[in-house]
């Protein structure tokens, strides 16, 4: 359909792509969250896996262990709770097909990646996507990294990491196992083999602190502890164990160790509980486990002859002087004792990259230059942990985009990558005071999990993840951030239709009479796209033509009787209709329906259209529930003119508070 | 502006029924401001009338367009009209009189124009103007007694007003209306001057309005 094109005289754009939702901009990777969660509203499982797949290579384990940043940025937490945003990745994961897309003309450029963490994986993921020629070499038997060595079973499970590698190596990734790059294999060497190495080898040595009694054979490192856990080792420890360390890995080290049959499990640590850098959510289910969390105190003497028999620690009045830097202060006077016949040390990692050759830092990190990505060699680059020290999983994935970016730049001399990370965004603000009252208060669809004092008999995964449903509906709290309306001004008619039905007055104009849209006020409710005569407003995702070939999919094949449902992402239980050929494709909301839609239907295979609405007392989508009837109403009148009166049906609502929140 | 209204789909599809082509052309105008001529009604339309069609067993062609304002004879150069032989507008009449006069195939019209008139709010407009040619909005008040009141008389109100209803009744009475106003006013002295009865010729001698060469007076 063609339309004029008007001299718009205001070249202004109401929300310029570059506004990013706040979860989306808190995102290290700057994935795009509205988007799949607006698929998982409505049941469109594998496309939001392809949404994630865009920036993040491992939707299966961030689904699981990411520390979530985006929820922090939630617009929802103004309001209730933040949109359980990493349990819907993890959604998307479970029920999402990965598809395997071929990669593109293969390149004849090789690259090594050292290490395959998720800075790894993710290096190898880009530059495969991208043709090139990717083998990945790794010390261990599998790959992973911490993923797979650091992380215990309970919370990712190995099966969840294999989903994600395997959807990596199926752009035709190569794979060395067992090879360690120093010992087995040069750098020099693998530098000759291929036209970049890449090292991601992250943090594999644990610090062990020079106290006394430091050298007693039941005091351990975390990592090795944690990997002969994941490798299956079940023996080996005591009924008392004391964990030293405040951090996320302290915690697993704790769990790991209650699972392993310690009934005793105490951590200390030098931070107080507000310092403290494991997330909140790991200290208290650990303690729902049982562990007992110690903080403001100092490790300062293992006592045991042949074995261990306590810790003596002491209190630890502050932990950072004004700049920050990392400076104990002790009371020597307040001390303590912890009995113990395991002491376990989870006081940091570093890298174990002596072997290599290149400069590194007096920690032992990797020294780069952070435009290049580039190491002290030619042609060798680094990134992750191995460079930034610990940081967070999603953290690792972002570097390795960037280096795998910096690469491709330097070998091809494609810049498109570096380009797309470098492009400057701004956040949406906060939910305006005049939408927060009407939007409905909701809160987070709570996620089946084993109940503590199963958890530690077990290694088995806690987190049961979400029904398909449940998912559904949890998405149905996202505010669709970003992915409201987009006016298209030459196709505007001015008829302010869209400012008369928005529930919250986005669509203004009080700008010297020209329409714009407030994008801070708009809740993705489709309202205005649903009614603009002039087809000039975008809702991200939705499109007239995307419904038909969504109607055209769920249709096909049909011998033109099929019953035609649309439904409502609300509703949980279609409705038994008895009538012939049923199929069904959930919306966001009914009016994303077009009068055209359903016609169409009509012709392609449907001899019977449903409309399924919402079951929710409190619709979501304030006005939605009247337009939808204006819309039955008006396709009613047209088919009652052709003489199709029993060709649409509206069913009943029920109502029915189907009850997920309260399980 | 203009506020027009779709016609019934059965007349719509009688006056194309022994077509094989047909053009449906929207206005991003008027009509569309109207809800009833803007390329989402295009293409429900077409949609309506391709179905309609093979429900009767019509072997007919419908494509859909849109032009930016069909009563302006640049924008109707985009008609793109070849091919087809019957063009649908859905436009008010003054659209369809400029598409008749441009295309050489049959224009029907797929809308009724119905008043000038002003939003009320969503999907509502009020009738405020007839376009008679001599306007006494002025002496009474801003309410039009021609278009307003159901027998358009100039001196009113007549004696089937009830409380303040049109006989009617699906009006509010016109003549009631600017009294009241002005009276708020402070004018209601105007309210008793005699309405001169309305010269019809004044609009029959108007056929065309040309201000370029007569500095503003008419031809």
């Amino acid at each position: 359909m063609a339309a004029q094109k008007t001299g718009g005289s205001l070249d202004w754009s109401p929300m310029p792509p570059t506004v990013f939702a706040p979860c989306r901009s808190k995102c290290p990777a700057h994935v795009d969250v509205p988007g799949y969660i607006t698929a998982i509203a409505e049941g469109r499982f594998t496309d939001a896996l392809e949404i994630v797949l865009e920036r993040n290579p491992l939707p299966s384990v961030c689904g699981r262990i990411c520390l979530r940043p985006c929820e922090e940025g939630c617009r929802r937490c103004l309001l209730d709770e933040p949109v359980a945003i990493a349990m819907l990745k993890r959604a998307a994961a479970d029920f999402g097909a990965y598809q395997h897309p071929k990669p593109r003309a293969l390149r004849k450029e090789s690259v090594a990646v050292v290490g395959s963490g998720p800075a790894g994986l993710t290096v190898a993921h880009d530059l495969a996507a991208q043709g090139l020629r990717v083998t990945i070499i790794e010390a261990k038997p599998k790959l992973g990294g911490m993923l797979r060595y650091g992380i215990p079973e309970y919370r990712l499970p190995g099966k969840a990491l294999d989903r994600d590698i395997s959807h990596i190596l199926s752009l035709g990734v190569e794979v060395r196992t067992g090879v360690k790059v120093g010992a087995d294999v040069t750098l020099a060497r693998l530098g000759e083999e291929h036209d970049a190495v890449v090292v991601t080898a992250g943090l594999q040595s644990s610090r062990v602190l020079e106290i006394p009694g430091a050298h007693l054979p039941r005091v351990l490192a975390a990592l090795p502890f944690l990997e002969a856990a994941a490798c299956g080792e079940r023996t080996g420890i005591g009924k008392r164990v004391v964990v030293v360390g405040g951090g996320n890995v302290a915690m697993d080290v704790a769990r790991t160790a209650r699972r392993l049959g310690a009934a005793q499990v105490d951590v200390v640590c030098l931070e107080s509980a507000e310092e403290m850098p494991a997330s909140r959510q790991e200290v208290e289910e650990a303690r729902l486990e049982g562990v007992g969390v110690h903080c403001s105190w100092g490790p300062r003497e293992i006592l045991g002859e042949e074995d261990v028999s306590a810790l003596d620690v002491v209190r630890c009045t502050s932990v950072f002087d004004e700049d920050r830097r990392f400076s104990p202060v002790f009371d020597e006077s307040e001390t303590r004792r912890f009995e113990a016949d395991t002491v376990i040390f989870a006081t940091g990692q570093g890298a174990d990259i002596g072997d290599l050759g290149i400069e590194t830092t007096p920690r032992g990190g990797a020294v780069i230059d952070p435009q290049t990505m580039k190491t002290s060699i030619e042609g060798v680059y680094a990134a992750g942990d191995v460079v930034t020290g610990p940081t967070k999983v999603i953290d690792a994935i972002a570097e390795g985009h960037r280096v795998a970016a910096c690469v491709i730049r330097d070998l091809t001399g494609d810049t498109a990558l570096l380009d797309g990370l470098d492009q400057e965004s701004d956040t949406l603000g906060e939910v305006p005071e005049s939408m927060r009252y009407k939007v409905v208060t909701r809160r987070r669809v709570q996620m089946e999990r084993l109940e503590f004092y199963e958890a530690v008999g077990t290694f088995d995964e806690i987190e049961a993840g979400y029904t398909e449903y449940e998912a559904a509906r949890e998405a149905q709290r996202c505010l669709g951030c970003t992915t409201g309306a987009r006016l298209v001004r030459e196709k505007c008619a001015s008829c302010l239709t869209c400012v008369r039905v928005c529930p919250h007055n986005a669509p203004n104009v009080k700008y010297r009479g020209y329409l714009i849209f407030d994008a801070e006020a708009c809740h993705a409710c489709g309202a205005c796209a649903s009614q603009c005569p002039a087809h000039a407003i975008n809702i991200e995702g939705h499109s007239e033509e995307e419904m038909d070939r969504r109607v055209e999919t769920v249709l096909a094949g049909s011998a033109g009787d099929a019953t035609m449902q649309f439904a409502c992402g609300c509703t949980p239980l279609l409705p038994e209709l008895g009538l012939s050929d049923p199929r069904t494709l959930t919306v966001t909301c009914l009016l994303r329906v077009s009068e055209a839609t359903v016609l169409r239907a009509l012709q392609h295979g449907a001899g019977r259209v449903v409309f399924t609405g919402c079951v929710e007392v409190n619709c979501r989508y304030p006005y939605a529930r009247e337009l939808v009837a204006r819309r039955e109403a008006d396709i009613r009148a047209l088919l009652r003119q052709m003489g199709m009166d029993d060709a649409l049906i509206v069913p009943e609502a029920t109502d029915e508070d189907e009850g997920v929140h309260l399980r | 502006m203009i506020v027009v209204r779709a016609k019934p789909l059965e007349e719509v599809f009688d006056m194309v029924v022994a077509h094989e082509r047909v053009l449906l052309v929207g206005c991003n105008t008027c009509a569309a401001v109207s809800l009833a001529g803007g390329e989402m009604e295009v293409a429900t339309l077409v949609e309506a009338l391709r179905l309609m069609a093979a429900r009767r067993g019509r072997a007919i062609e419908f494509t859909g367009s849109v032009l930016q304002r069909q009563c302006e004879p640049e924008f109707l150069e985009e008609l793109g009209d070849e091919g087809y032989d019957a063009v649908l507008s859905l436009g008010c009449g003054a659209g369809v009189a400029l598409l008749s006069d441009t295309t050489k195939v049959p224009v029907y019209p797929a809308l009724d124009t119905m008043f000038i008139g002003a939003a009320k709010g969503f999907a509502s407009w009020q009738a405020e103007c007839s376009a008679c040619g001599q306007c006494v909005l002025g002496r009474t008040a801003g309410i039009c007694p021609i278009t307003r009141c159901a027998k358009g008389i100039m001196n009113g109100p007549c004696g089937g007003v009830k409380d303040g209803r049109c006989e009617l009744g699906d009006r509010d009475c016109a003549w009631v209306l600017i009294y009241e106003r002005l009276e708020a006013q402070g004018r209601l002295g105007e309210f008793g001057r005699f309405g001169e009865a309305k010269d019809h010729s004044v609009r029959s001698k108007c056929d065309v309005w040309d201000m370029s060469d007569k500095g503003g007076e008419p031809k």
